[in-house]
C-alpha cells in the first residue's frame, strides 16, 4: 500500500509531468513563434530595404531628370542623395538574403544594373553639364536608361516577390504553431485539471479516512496516555512520599551507622583492654598453678605423713597387742590364782587379796590398752580419713591444677578470642564508617533522586496537562476531519 | 595406779561386812553371761583343742591343761548356741574333770548377793541359767556349771551303759 508521500509524490509527479509537457509544447509553440516573427521581421527588413533601394534609384532618376531638364543643381539633390545611400543598401540588402541564394542571385543580376543605372545618370548629368540640355535629352531619348530601370524594377519586383512568398509561409508556419500551442495548452490543461481533481478527491478521500483512523487511534492514545500520565503524577507523588521517607530513614540510618561505628570503636577499646586483662589473667593463672603445685607437694608431703603416722600407729597397735595380751595372761593368772587362792588357807587368803590386786592391775591395763588401742584405732581412723580427705584434697588439687590448665586455656582461649573480637570490632568499624561513607553518598543520591522524583512529579502534571490539551487536539482533529463524527 | 597399788598393800584386810562374790564375765555369741568364780577350776585362753569324734555333739576334742588331758565341752551348746563358732577361751571345771570352752571373756566381777536374781525369761535355755547377775548396766544370767557338769557326766554314763548293753 503506497504511503500519502508517494501518493503525493505520484500525484505531483504526474501533474509535473503534464505540465512539462504542456510547458515543452507551449514553449516549443512560442519559440517558433518568436522564430516566425524574427523571421517575418527579417522579411519585412528586406522588403523595406528592396523599397528603399528602388526608391532611392528613383529618386536619383528623378534628380537627374530635373537637373537635365533644369539645368539648375538644386534639382541634383535627391540624385545626390540617391547615389550615396544605394551601395549601402545593396550592400546590406545582401547582407540581409545571405541565406537566401534566390535573393543573391538576383542581387547578382540587379548589382551591375544598378551600377550601369547609375553611370547613365552620371554620365547625363556630366552631359548636362557640358553639352546642353539637348544632347543630353537624345540620351534619354535613347531609353538606355529606362531600360536599366525596367529591369531593376522587374527584378525588385521578383525580390518582393520572393519576400512576400515567404511571409505567406511564416504566417502558415505561425499559424500552425500557434494551433499546435492552443490545442496543447487547452488539452493539457483539461487533463491536468481532471487529473489533479481526480488525485486530490483520491487523495483526500485516503487522507481523510486514514487521518480519521489515526486521529481517533491518537485520540484513545491520548486517553490511555491520560490515564497513564495520572498514574504517573500519582506514582511520582507517592515516590516523592516514599523518596522522602527513605532520606529520613537513610538520614537515621546514617545516624544509627555512626553510633554502631563509635560503638564498635568502644568495642575495640573494651576488647584490648579484655586482652590485656586476660594475658594478666593468664599470669595470675600461672602463679595459681604454680601455687597449687607447691600445694600439692605439700600435700603429698602430708599423705607421707600420714603414712609413717598410720605406719607408726600399727607399730603402737602392735606393741598394745603385746600388752594387752600380757594383761590378758596376767589377768587369766590372776584369776587362776584367785580360784586357787578360794580353795587355801588363810594365808591362801591373803594371796587371793595379792592376786586380786594384780587382777585388777590387768585389768586396768586390760581397759587402758583397750582405750589406748581405741585411741590408736581413732588415730589411724583419723589418719586414715586424713590421709583420704588428703588423696581426696590431692586429687581437688589435681582437679584444680587440670581445671586451672583448663582455665588457662580457656584464658588463651579468650586472649584469642578478644583478639579476634578486637580485629573483627576494628574491621566492623572500618566497614561501619565505609557503610556511613556510602550511606551518606546513597542519601545524597536519594535527595537526588527526590530532587527527580519531585521534578517527575511536575513533569507528569505538566505531561497530564500537555496529554489533556494532545486529547482536545485530536478531539478537534477529528471534528475537523469528520465533523459529524466528532460531534 | 602405782600408789593404789602400793596402799592396797599398806592397808589391812578389810573385814567384809557384806558378802561379796566372784563371777567371770564371758560371751557366748551375742549374749552376756556370769559364771561363779568358785564353780570353776581354772581359766585358759588360746589352748588347742584335738578333735576327736563323738557322739556328743556338745564334745570338741581333748586339751592339756595343768599336764592332764581333759574333755572340752562347748559351753555354747548346752546353752541352746549352734556349733562352729571360735572357741578361744576354757574354763576347767569339775575338780579338773572337763574342759567347758566359749567365745569371749570379758572381765572379772565382784558383786553382792544383793545383785542375783532369779531367772525371769533372759536366757536363750532355762536349763543351766536359773539366776541372773545384774551387773552395771546389764543383767547377765548366771551359767550353773554344776549342773551342765552333772549333765555331761550323766550323758556320759548313759551312753556309755547304752555301749556296754
Amino acid at each position: 500500500m503506497w504511503t500519502f508521500g508517494k501518493k503525493i509524490v505520484a500525484g505531483f509527479a504526474i501533474s509535473f509531468v503534464l505540465l512539462a509537457a504542456i510547458g515543452t509544447v507551449a514553449y516549443r509553440a512560442i519559440n517558433s513563434l518568436t522564430t516566425t516573427s524574427y523571421a517575418v521581421a527579417h522579411t519585412h527588413q528586406v522588403i523595406e530595404h528592396i523599397a528603399r533601394l528602388l526608391i532611392e534609384m528613383e529618386n536619383a532618376e528623378t534628380g537627374q531628370r530635373g537637373f537635365v531638364i533644369t539645368g539648375d543643381e538644386a534639382y541634383l539633390a535627391p540624385y545626390q542623395a540617391g547615389i550615396a545611400a544605394v551601395d549601402a543598401l545593396v550592400k546590406e540588402l545582401r547582407e540581409l538574403t545571405a541565406d537566401n541564394p534566390n535573393q543573391q542571385r538576383r542581387l547578382d543580376q540587379v548589382e551591375p544594373l544598378v551600377a550601369g543605372k547609375l553611370a547613365e545618370l552620371k554620365r547625363t548629368v556630366d552631359m548636362r553639364r557640358t553639352s546642353g540640355f539637348e544632347a543630353t535629352q537624345q540620351i534619354v531619348i535613347g531609353g538606355e536608361g529606362k531600360r536599366a530601370m525596367d529591369d531593376i524594377r522587374a527584378l525588385m519586383q521578383q525580390m518582393q516577390d520572393e519576400e512576400n512568398s515567404l511571409l505567406a509561409q511564416r504566417a502558415s508556419e505561425v499559424e500552425g504553431s500557434a494551433a499546435v500551442g492552443r490545442e496543447t495548452i487547452g488539452y493539457g490543461t483539461v487533463i491536468c485539471l481532471l487529473f489533479v481533481a481526480g488525485a486530490a478527491f483520491l487523495l483526500t478521500h485516503a487522507l481523510t479516512r486514514q487521518i480519521t483512523l489515526a486521529v481517533s487511534q491518537v485520540k484513545t492514545s491520548s486517553t490511555e496516555l491520560q490515564a497513564a500520565a495520572n498514574q504517573q503524577a500519582a506514582g511520582a507523588k507517592e515516590s516523592a512520599t516514599a523518596m522522602s521517607e527513605i532520606t529520613t530513614t537513610i538520614s537515621e540510618l546514617m545516624a544509627t551507622s555512626r553510633q554502631i561505628a563509635e560503638s564498635a570503636q568502644h568495642v575495640a577499646q573494651i576488647a584490648e583492654q579484655t586482652t590485656s586483662a586476660a594475658r594478666s589473667g593468664e599470669g595470675t593463672m600461672q602463679q595459681a598453678r604454680e601455687s597449687i603445685d607447691a600445694i600439692r607437694r605439700q600435700m603429698d608431703q602430708v599423705v607421707s605423713h600420714m603414712l609413717d603416722l598410720g605406719k607408726k600407729s600399727q607399730q603402737i597397735g602392735a606393741v598394745i597387742d603385746v600388752v594387752g595380751e600380757m594383761a590378758e595372761q596376767t589377768n587369766i593368772l590372776a584369776i587362776n590364782a584367785s580360784i586357787e587362792a578360794a580353795g587355801a588357807s588363810e594365808s591362801g587368803k591373803r594371796f587371793a587379796v595379792v592376786a586380786d590386786e594384780i587382777r585388777k592391775l590387768a585389768d586396768r591395763v586390760t581397759g587402758s590398752t583397750k582405750e589406748i588401742r581405741t585411741l590408736i584405732d581413732d588415730v589411724r581412723s583419723a589418719v586414715n580419713t586424713t590421709v583420704m580427705a588428703t588423696e581426696t584434697g590431692s586429687k581437688a588439687v589435681d582437679a584444680g591444677a587440670r581445671h586451672f590448665g583448663d582455665v588457662a586455656i580457656a584464658f588463651q582461649q579468650i586472649a584469642g578470642s578478644v583478639t579476634t573480637t578486637r580485629q573483627a570490632a576494628r574491621e566492623i568499624e572500618l566497614s561501619t564508617k565505609q557503610q556511613s561513607s556510602a550511606v551518606e553518598q546513597v542519601n545524597s543520591a536519594v535527595t537526588d533522586v527526590a530532587q527527580s522524583t519531585k521534578e517527575t512529579e511536575v513533569s507528569s502534571t505538566q505531561t497530564l496537562q500537555t496529554v489533556s490539551q494532545l486529547a482536545g487536539l485530536s478531539t478537534e482533529l477529528l471534528r475537523l476531519v469528520q465533523p459529524q463524527r466528532a460531534a | 595406779m602405782r600408789a593404789a597399788f602400793d596402799r592396797s598393800f599398806a592397808e589391812p584386810p578389810l573385814t567384809e561386812h557384806v558378802s561379796l562374790q566372784d563371777f567371770l564375765a564371758i560371751r557366748i555369741g551375742t549374749d552376756s553371761y556370769a559364771i561363779r568364780l568358785a564353780d570353776i577350776t581354772g581359766l585358759f585362753a588360746d589352748r588347742p583343742i584335738t578333735r576327736l569324734p563323738s557322739a556328743d555333739p556338745a564334745f570338741l576334742g581333748i586339751a592339756g591343761l595343768r599336764g592332764a588331758v581333759v574333755p572340752v565341752y562347748d559351753l555354747g551348746a548346752f546353752l541352746g548356741y549352734p556349733p562352729g563358732e571360735a572357741r578361744r577361751w576354757l574354763l576347767l571345771v569339775g575338780g579338773a574333770a572337763l574342759a567347758l570352752a566359749f567365745e569371749a571373756f570379758e572381765g572379772h566381777l565382784r558383786l553382792p548377793q544383793a545383785a542375783l536374781a532369779a531367772e525371769v525369761g533372759q536366757a536363750r535355755s532355762r536349763e543351766f541359767t536359773q539366776e541372773v547377775l545384774h551387773a552395771v548396766g546389764s543383767v547377765r544370767p548366771i551359767v550353773q556349771v554344776a549342773a551342765i557338769f552333772q549333765a555331761i557326766e550323766q550323758g556320759t554314763q548313759r551312753r556309755g551303759r547304752s555301749e556296754e548293753s
